[in-house]
């Protein structure tokens, strides 16, 4: 049985046009004509806050800003200039986008909290303004406008009710297939990989402060068109539209309908649409009533209206495996074996006066493994964030593949090569396995945008070279039959594999795998052992950080030993084990059997 | 001249108010990690605790303010068990809580409109008035400038000196260790933020004879509370207060030469502004 959701657009597309021409004609009150159509505007705008809220997990107090924005933006241009409004209300989508890109850009590089607190001043901020500049806005009085006829209302003498509610179905369903082609592209997936790991999507390529900002711009975007599109019914632009209850409205029926889906806020706005009708009768407690219920659907009900729905899934099954020929599991360009690859000069790093990196030095050649050993506390995974770009060095440098990537963020160090993996398993946990990994391809087949927006013939195609490299990956750590349980079922051993293959499905030429055996058994850690092994006889680079210093000592070619933040030996792992200074640093004397035990 | 002057010294004292909400703001958020939403129906509560404690009851106005902080800390500890304590082991608990307390503001805001009123009052605070130079100041606000200062004196000692700020201050760097070490995590969560709430009770007591009492009372503090908080560095406390202080004076200032609400969306303006340019604050550094 195909799911629902599953549909090729096509059907979805062709639904929406008959729905649409089904509602028109058959539908014979304006008055029902025109609640559905207020209930589509307020799904529209839900539908726009789930970008930000569902995908992305960011809270808003203040999408009014976007919604009121876009309805002013049509209203005004279209009185001021005289232009046809129904054009001016499919431009509004612009300045909501611009004013998404500015909060965004403000707040969410900080995260949630701040984003919550800047949309709702930026909503009062409009407000304030719409209410006082009276010589643009009329102020309270409101911009009057008069949408002229839509041409289907002509052609197929419908009445203008019911033309409004066809072109609302239209845009409805439009922006339900582009956003499901979004929710499927990297795009979409860089969203989710925001809200379930930041850290941990950076390091695998992902620009997480990019993808954060076009996520509230597409939403502010959706949140401006829905305002624009609910002009023609109200009349009257007033400051109302900007204020704190219409942002309240859209949260509320986002999160009531179910934040995590796209059919979710849909139902919300419908409910949100009828529900005030029906309790009129309670009018002074409505506001109360909603508060209720969004404290209890928040406590008892996170998932929403959509969760109780049967067959509701939000995990898509993975792919039938196996039966197309799988892409190398490594790129073809590593760099040729033996030469520079990565040189780390001088490397220095305080935390307010304790030196964790103390002018460390070394050098990682190309196909090579080297380890990177030191007691607890010697300052390795200090090295690795240096490395990785995940803290700044107060001095020294670090070349990579020949060029600096002291200052980059981490997702440009992982684009320009060097992926690292983290100490605490880091993957998406609410995410399968293979959707896991499929994340993790951001990087290695790029998608523009409008492509992913209209899946593009091409778009289809980059997308299996995603899901063929996903495989590959899961693959090479034996994780494939498990692709479709949760990430976070997994047992901690294949955690660790799993983000290894994530790390190896954003293409590395050097891999940075910080205590990868780290809570591992002992048959785990052999299993660990000969994979890391089998990769670099394929030619990968790897700098590895562990405890296990059996492992380590069998596996590196290489050892580069830390103590208190300074480099006290480097060699082959005879050299180290025999090395005075290494075992002073472990066990306080000088014996150098014990080392190795 | 005078009038600068003057502002300057009015434009202090509704600061103190702002400081108050905000210092508790960023008090729960420097512990906790959460914002709670419904801090300002706290303030607004505790002027109403006020108001009818004066007017209904013939309480002494010096006595109504500690009724209000025990009402404010019953409210604190009201919404921590209801709206953040349970949440707050969820995986996006953040976000969920700001949800939750936001409900709740709305809740408390409705339910005092519903069963009290909307209309605002009047409440007399200390009478009489200070002249220094050609500058005339109520009592009332020197008043409210000097509890405020009190209650960051006391609540810098309290971080400083005692076993239970030590404590704050652990959990507030890591409740994984603080738990590791023997702390009780969620009894320090919930005496911080009742100690918050208790701070914005009074302060809702002791602004409301300066800036009159309404049930709107609440929405707009809180947002300029943080406006405060976002400028002076969200989990710092003296940025708070500093900060807290300026808002005040700049908003009366502005009030010199423009509209109230061009004042007012200015002042918004800046959180966007600082946001931009400084986004941790002006005094913050990078945390965690």
């Amino acid at each position: 049985m195909t799911r629902v959701s599953s549909w090729p657009a096509g059907i979805w597309l062709s639904a929406g046009v008959a729905v649409a021409f089904l509602a028109a004609f058959l539908i014979d009150s304006p008055y029902v004509a025109g609640l559905l159509a207020y209930a589509l505007v307020l799904g529209m705008f839900a539908l726009g806050l789930g970008v930000t809220l569902g995908q992305m997990g960011y809270v808003t107090f203040g999408h009014a800003a976007f919604f009121g924005l876009g309805a002013y933006a049509a209203a005004l241009v279209s009185t001021k200039f005289g232009l046809n409004f129904w054009l001016m209300a499919f431009l509004a989508p612009l300045p909501g986008a611009a004013l998404g890109i500015l909060v965004g850009f403000a707040s969410a590089r900080l995260g949630g909290a701040y984003f919550a607190i800047a949309t709702l001043t930026t909503a009062e901020i409009l407000r304030l303004i719409a209410a006082n500049w009276i010589d643009l806005t009329r102020g309270p009085m409101g911009v009057l406008v008069t949408a002229p006829p839509l041409p289907w209302q002509t052609a197929f003498g419908w009445g203008q009710q019911q033309s409004y509610l066809f072109l609302l179905i239209l845009v409805v369903t439009l922006l339900l297939v582009g956003l499901r082609n979004l929710q499927r592209s990297p795009l979409g997936r860089a969203w989710v990989a925001v809200r379930e790991a930041p850290d941990l999507a950076e390091s695998l390529g992902i620009p997480t402060v990019r993808a954060r900002v076009s996520n509230i711009a597409i939403s502010g975007g959706i949140a401006a068109l829905a305002g624009a599109l609910l002009v023609p019914k109200i009349f009257v632009v007033t400051p109302d539209l900007l204020g704190v209850s219409y942002s309240a409205t859209g949260l509320l029926a986002t999160i009531m309908g179910g934040k995590a889906s796209l059919l979710g806020p849909l139902l919300g706005g419908f409910a949100f649409a009828v529900l005030p009708e029906s309790l009129r009768f309670v009018d002074a407690a409505r506001l109360a009533i909603f508060a209720v219920i969004l404290l209890l659907v928040v406590r008892l009900m996170p998932g929403g209206i959509v969760s109780l729905l049967p067959g509701f899934r939000r995990n898509a099954p993975a792919p039938a495996f196996g039966q197309h020929k799988l892409p190398a599991l490594l790129r073809p360009d590593l760099p040729a074996p033996g030469t520079d690859v990565l040189a780390v000069r001088g490397l220095q790093k305080s935390f307010s006066g304790l030196k964790a990196t103390d002018d460390v030095s070394f050098t990682v050649r190309a196909g090579e493994l080297v380890g990177l050993i030191g007691p607890n506390g010697a300052g390795k995974t200090t090295c690795f964030n240096l490395l990785s770009g995940f803290t700044r060095p107060d001095a020294g440098d670090v070349l990579c593949l020949g060029r600096s990537i002291v200052g980059l963020a981490p997702h440009q160090v992982a684009s320009h090569g060097m992926v690292r993996s983290f100490q605490q398993a880091a993957i998406c946990p609410t995410l399968t396995v293979y959707e896991n990994a499929l994340i993790a391809t951001h990087r290695a087949a790029p998608e523009p945008f409008l492509s992913a927006l209209l899946r593009l013939p091409a778009c289809r195609r980059r997308e299996d070279e995603r899901r063929l490299r996903a495989e590959a990956c899961l693959g090479a750590m034996d994780l494939l039959a498990r692709a479709d349980e949760l990430a976070s079922a997994l047992p901690y051993g294949d955690q660790k594999l799993l983000a290894i293959a994530m790390a190896l499905a954003a293409q590395p030429k050097i891999l940075l795998l910080d205590e990868p055996a780290a809570g591992l058994n002992q048959v785990e850690a052999t299993a660990l052992a000969k994979v890391l092994g089998d990769l670099r006889r394929a030619g990968l680079t790897i700098v590895v950080v562990d405890h296990n210093l059996k492992m380590m000592m069998a596996l590196c070619d290489r050892i580069v030993v830390l103590h208190h933040g300074a480099k006290i030996a480097e060699g082959t792992p005879e050299t180290v084990r025999n090395d005075a200074a290494v075992v002073q640093a472990y066990f306080g004397v000088a014996s150098p059997e014990a080392v190795a035990s | 001249m005078d009038i600068v002057f003057q502002q300057i010294a009015n434009g202090l004292s509704v600061g103190m108010g702002y400081a108050l909400v905000a210092l508790g703001l960023s008090l729960i958020f420097g512990v906790l990690h959460v914002i709670n939403f419904a801090h300002g129906e706290t303030f607004m509560i505790g002027g109403l605790v006020t108001l009818i404690a004066t007017s209904l009851l013939g309480v002494p106005y010096l006595l109504a303010l500690p009724i209000a902080g025990v009402a404010g800390a019953l409210l604190g500890f009201a919404i921590n068990h209801l709206a953040v304590q349970p949440l707050l082991q969820r995986r996006d608990g953040g976000a969920d809580v700001l949800l939750a307390t936001f409900a709740v503001s709305i809740l408390i805001h409705q339910a005092v409109v519903v069963l009290w009123g909307p209309a605002p009052a009047r409440i007399d605070g200390l009478a009489g008035t200070i002249e220094i130079g050609s500058v005339v100041l109520t009592s009332q606000r020197l008043f409210v400038l000097a509890v405020g200062i009190a209650f960051l004196v006391a609540l810098e000692w309290c971080l400083k000196r005692t076993r239970f700020g030590t404590e704050l201050r652990a959990v507030a760097q890591s409740q994984f260790a603080a738990r590791v070490v023997g702390i009780e995590v969620d009894r320090v969560n919930l005496r911080t933020f009742v100690i918050a709430a208790v701070i914005a009770g009074v302060g809702g007591g002791l602004l409301s004879p300066v800036i009159l009492y309404s049930s709107l009372m609440g929405q707009v503090v809180i947002i300029k509370a943080f406006v405060v908080v976002v400028i002076g560095g969200m989990g710092s406390i003296v940025g708070a207060v500093v900060c807290g202080l300026l808002v005040g004076l700049l908003e009366s200032m502005l009030s010199l030469v423009t509209s109230e609400g061009t004042a007012t969306a200015i002042i918004y303006s800046l959180l966007l502004a600082v946001l931009l340019v400084r986004p941790y604050g002006l005094a913050g550094k990078k945390a965690r």
